[in-house]
């Protein structure tokens, strides 16, 4: 599978896409749509919110594919603009009242178990997902981006317009919460277990 | 471990919908937009004509109620004065007690005119921001290439506003050193 960093797309395609052409539009989306949601849904537990931000993300790259130079491959440039958008929204007042409605109506969708992704056979991916989804969203962008994107704590905390020791407590904050996760469901079922009568 | 964990996750979804879909988004966003942004430009000359009306209403009663002749028959003193005069009035004439009434009234009053000060601040912001609007349109003119002699009126204001501005400076100056 590939890592929306390393997508690449041919420069004459590129072009054409940049100058209108609906065809080569369609390549470049259906290149790019399922690692850049992929990567969205990482950040966002909310599947709407990682919707409307993957709309915003993919027009923004039409809207600025002309101003692409090529210089990195297409998949980092835009996965610049995914995690921007994504943090964005995270740090946006409006972001933070919809948190705290949902923390008051919802008790259960806020802590994340409606936010599981990951296709149903992989069943170690599902325990994953849902320490993830144990954690804040802050917290859960910031591991997200370090562990796997491989951001630096500087530029996270750049990108979040914080200090680094913002980035770094977070970091470990959520490294605890994580090993005590997974220390408490060692042993257990990993799948929500069939009932006697056969209903999940 | 817990990055091998995080790492082994799908690094790819199905797309949440197809291109014929993203292009219908697309398209209601951009109307949203658009809509948004006439809204907000209706709003705007709305707001401005508010507060066109209530300034020119403003000036209008200003102009109103300084253009006529000053109200001076309800002034208190002159009626005061007036009965006054008028009990001994047998021998002199209504116009001299009015001209008495005056000089008295004008006697009442102090010797020394009240000075007024007015603090240098507001004038001082509003003569530097006036150059630095002329700054402005001039380093534009010469960046746009206008020929200097077009600029020659605007360089003319501009030292005129800074001649003013030295002489608001010059009065601090005489202020703070005389107290």
């Amino acid at each position: 599978m590939a890592r929306l960093g390393d997508i690449q797309i041919p420069r004459e395609l590129l072009q054409k896409a940049a100058h209108g052409d609906e065809a080569a539009q369609v390549v470049v989306y259906t290149t790019t749509a399922p690692a850049t949601f992929a990567l969205i849904r990482r950040l966002m537990s909310n599947r709407a919110v990682a919707e409307d931000l993957f709309q915003d993300t993919m027009m923004t790259l039409f809207e600025k594919l002309p101003e692409f130079r090529g210089e990195a491959p297409l998949g980092a440039w835009l996965k610049q603009i995914a995690v921007s958008k994504c943090l964005m929204f995270l740090r946006s007042p409006w972001h933070r009242v919809r948190l705290r409605l949902e923390n008051e109506s919802e008790p259960e969708i806020a802590q994340g178990l409606g936010a599981l992704i990951t296709p149903a056979p992989c069943v170690e991916g599902l325990d994953v997902e849902r320490a993830l989804s144990s954690l804040s969203a802050t917290a859960r962008a910031v591991v997200w981006l370090y562990e796997v994107e491989g951001y630096s704590h500087e530029e996270i905390a750049r990108l979040f317009g914080r200090t680094v020791s913002f980035s770094k407590s977070q970091l470990a904050r959520a490294h605890v919460k994580l090993r005590d996760w997974f220390g408490s469901t060692r042993g257990k079922q990993s799948c929500t277990p069939i009932q006697s009568n056969g209903k999940v | 471990m817990i990055q091998h964990r995080l790492r082994n996750l799908p690094r790819e979804l199905a797309q949440p919908y197809d291109w014929t879909e993203f292009r219908r988004r697309a398209r209601e966003r951009a109307a949203a937009v658009a809509r948004r942004d006439a809204n907000a430009r209706t709003t705007l000359a709305v707001a401005a004509a508010l507060v066109l009306a209530v300034v020119g209403i403003a000036i209008w009663m200003r102009f109103t109620r300084s253009g006529g002749p000053p109200d001076i028959a309800g002034y208190p003193m002159a009626e005061t004065d007036w009965r006054v005069f008028e009990g001994d009035a047998g021998s002199v004439s209504g116009t001299d007690a009015r001209a008495n009434a005056a000089e008295r009234w004008l006697a009442s009053l102090p010797t020394e005119p009240v000075v007024v000060r007015v603090g240098t601040r507001a004038a001082v912001t509003g003569l530097e921001d006036r150059i630095a609007q002329l700054d402005d349109y001039l380093s534009a003119a010469r960046v746009a290439g206008v020929q200097p002699a077009k600029l020659v009126d605007v360089e003319a204001q501009r030292a005129l506003l800074v001649r003013s501005l030295v002489q608001v400076r010059y009065a601090e100056t005489l202020v703070s050193a005389s107290r």
